[in-house]
């Protein structure tokens, strides 16, 4: 019998890898397509006017811009697996897989998480709560308060933010991920600095991404505590801890965890308006500015990273579905 | 009989619900007992306080429910006053309760031997090894595999997730089971067996087993007394031969009359004109009278007592045992 539950689980599993390594491919070859039939021409933005047309010619051919569609595709691939993206127009010629990871997506990624694992908390624990006491005022004013932080804009926090407690009040450093000109002693100096600046956008980023959590999980617990089994978890005697996390939690989560895994892309995109408006050296300004400068190799290695996350994220999601709901079985 | 306690007494209950300022009365001084090896048969309409009645004794009522009035004495001890931990600690050690859609009793997630051991070592001091004994054993007990405790409830049939939900309710060794309309859901095959599987534990444990249904030939069959309920209160209790047979109430004998019998002469079926009053507006006096043939004026002014009409035959009717219900007796 279980041997059986385990193989169905395992082809399941197979089935999803190869449905995942399709997708990715469909994805590729679009992020391909994309940049090639989009007006404009990045040759332009790269090349400039001033130059000689000998010049421009050779930089044509330097890039592979002029060898047909289909082998320029083909060479596309063969570099993506030698992890060569390209090398970025406005960066100096700087190899495009530096341009995304040498910092800026570590920066991202720091403050993303950090968001993510703050909101999905709160708004998690504050959902269970407000659930388990709805209709009071502590559920109604719970949710007023985090669907006002949702629907406030984030530039316009970010501006309030920067203006008082950064210009004002003097309590926050006003731009960038680090004091420049700064030696910082050691790491845990670096730490702290660094801590410092992002305290800002992460505020910014918190709002705004906790009112999403704490309504799906204060609707699911309050689902949930209808359910059948909830009544007779309590008709058992048992501890109100176990029947909510032993019996509601798990149920509830089950929904979060496609909210989380959607979320993702963003864990690395960033929000760009936030990293805008704080100066904050990640994915998201990095993009901002790529398309200000039609630097079209760092724009198509942005994306193809961000797909590529966001094809992971979903597959992730489906095998956490696999451990936490059993029923799943397709 | 001997006389000695029973099992389950209760007196007087009533059980409001609380609807903004409004008061909603599901259940409204309802008497009855039971004795171990006994099944008493709650009988009614949708609506007409069964449930409600149940989830008062195990006090697991929503919220906004309240036991206003009256006593429950289960195995001696008076479960109204308690508090809300002593009442958490009683619960499936002295009753437990078999629901009626087996399939959302169990959470679909947790395996189902892992939710039969979380009661049993909740209540009782025993390891993991040992609980998962006892749920091999009453696996056994029911009917099923004792390798199959580590399905998950989706993986059960429905007849199979009734046998786990009755090994569930044995599981603390209780001295009442309640039956929530334990095989309303089910096929009337698979029904008689779970029926039977009911009856031989029932005897084995020496169990008190209330047994809530809206079909009366379940109760017929199954059960040693007979309670009927009409909007919130038991209007006739009795021995199934006495109530069946003999009805004091006019609700009683009527509701009998529209079920219909196997054997028999066919016949056209009786029904009850009107429909049950709103529990949050109840008429004055006794609340079928609006619905009742044999209605007087008193009727609409004075509610009837519930009172011993035979020797162990109650009923909540101004002329009960006055009437020609035609029963025959």
């Amino acid at each position: 019998m279980s041997t059986g539950k385990s193989t169905s689980a395992w082809r399941y599993i197979g089935q999803r890898v190869v449905q995942t390594i399709i997708i990715w491919f469909i994805i590729i070859t679009l992020n391909f397509i994309i940049f090639r039939v989009m007006p404009g021409d990045p040759r332009q933005a790269l090349i400039g006017e001033g130059l000689s047309p000998e010049l421009r010619i050779s930089v044509i051919e330097r890039f592979g811009l002029d060898k047909p569609m289909i082998e320029q595709y083909w060479l596309y691939l063969v570099n993506l697996f030698r992890g060569d993206l390209g090398y970025s127009f406005s960066h100096f010629g700087e190899p495009v897989i530096e341009t995304i990871f040498a910092f800026r997506f570590m920066n991202t990624f720091v403050l993303m998480g950090a968001a993510l694992v703050l909101s999905i908390i709160i708004g998690m624990a504050v959902g269970v709560f407000a659930a388990a006491k709805r209709d009071t005022i502590v559920d109604t004013g719970s949710t007023v308060t985090f669907l006002i932080a949702y629907a406030l804009p984030v530039f316009w926090i970010g501006i309030l933010i920067l203006y008082y407690m950064g210009f004002l009040w003097d309590l926050l450093p006003i731009a960038g991920t680090i004091t420049r000109g700064y030696n910082h002693v050691n790491i845990i100096d670096y730490i702290f600095d660094y801590t410092h600046h992002m305290i800002g956008p992460l505020i910014v980023l918190t709002l705004s991404f906790i009112g999403g959590f704490y309504l799906i999980m204060r609707d699911t617990v309050l689902d949930v505590f209808t359910q059948d089994y909830i009544l007779a978890a309590r008709a058992k005697g048992l501890k109100e801890r176990t029947i909510l996390y032993g019996h509601a939690m798990r149920n509830a989560m089950l929904p979060m965890v496609s909210v989380i895994a959607v979320n993702m892309p963003y864990l690395i995109s960033g929000a760009m308006m936030t990293e805008y408006v704080f100066s904050w050296s990640g994915l998201g300004l990095l993009t901002y500015n790529a398309v200000l400068s039609v630097d079209y190799p760092v724009l198509q290695g942005v994306f193809l990273f961000l797909a590529t996350i966001a094809v992971l994220s979903n597959f992730a999601a489906d095998i956490l579905y696999l451990y936490l709901d059993p029923r799943i079985r397709y | 009989m001997a006389t000695h306690d029973p099992v389950l007494q209760v007196e007087d209950l009533a059980t409001y619900y609380y609807l903004g300022d409004r008061e909603l009365k599901a259940v409204d001084g309802v008497s009855f007992s039971i004795d171990a090896k006994r099944t008493l048969g709650l009988a009614g309409e949708s609506g007409c306080g069964k449930t409600t009645t149940a989830y008062s004794l195990m006090r697991i009522l929503a919220e906004n429910g309240k036991i206003t009035r009256g006593s429950i004495n289960l195995g001696g001890i008076e479960l109204t006053t308690l508090s809300e931990e002593e009442m958490r600690k009683l619960r499936w050690k002295k009753a437990s309760i078999v629901f009626q859609y087996a399939m959302n009793a169990f959470n679909p997630v947790l395996r189902i031997g892992r939710q039969i051991v979380e009661v049993i070592r909740e209540k009782g001091d025993y390891s993991k090894e040992e609980a998962v004994n006892i749920v091999s054993e009453l696996f056994d007990e029911v009917g099923l595999k004792p390798e199959r405790q580590t399905d998950y409830p989706h993986e059960f049939s429905g007849g199979m997730l009734q046998r786990a939900i009755i090994a569930q309710a044995l599981a603390c060794d209780p001295q009442l089971i309640i039956a929530d309309e334990p095989v309303t859901a089910l096929d009337v095959i698979v029904q008689n067996k779970i029926l039977d599987l009911l009856r031989k534990l029932q005897e084995k444990y020496n169990l008190a087993v209330l047994f809530i249904t809206h079909d009366l030939s379940v109760v017929a069959e199954n059960c040693h007394d007979v309670g009927i309920m009409y909007a919130g209160n038991l209007v006739e209790v009795g021995n199934v031969e006495a109530v069946f047979k003999r009805s004091l109430h006019p609700y009683s004998y009527k509701l009998i009359g529209a079920f219909p019998s196997v054997v028999g002469p066919k016949k056209r079926l009786e029904f009850i004109p009107g429909t049950p009053p709103n529990l949050m507006n109840l008429p004055k006096g006794c609340r079928f009278h609006p619905r009742c043939p044999f209605a007087t004026a008193k009727c609409a002014t004075d509610v009837p007592e519930f009172r011993e009409i035979h020797d162990g035959h109650f009923a909540k009717c101004h002329y009960a045992g006055e009437l020609d219900l035609g029963g025959g007796a």
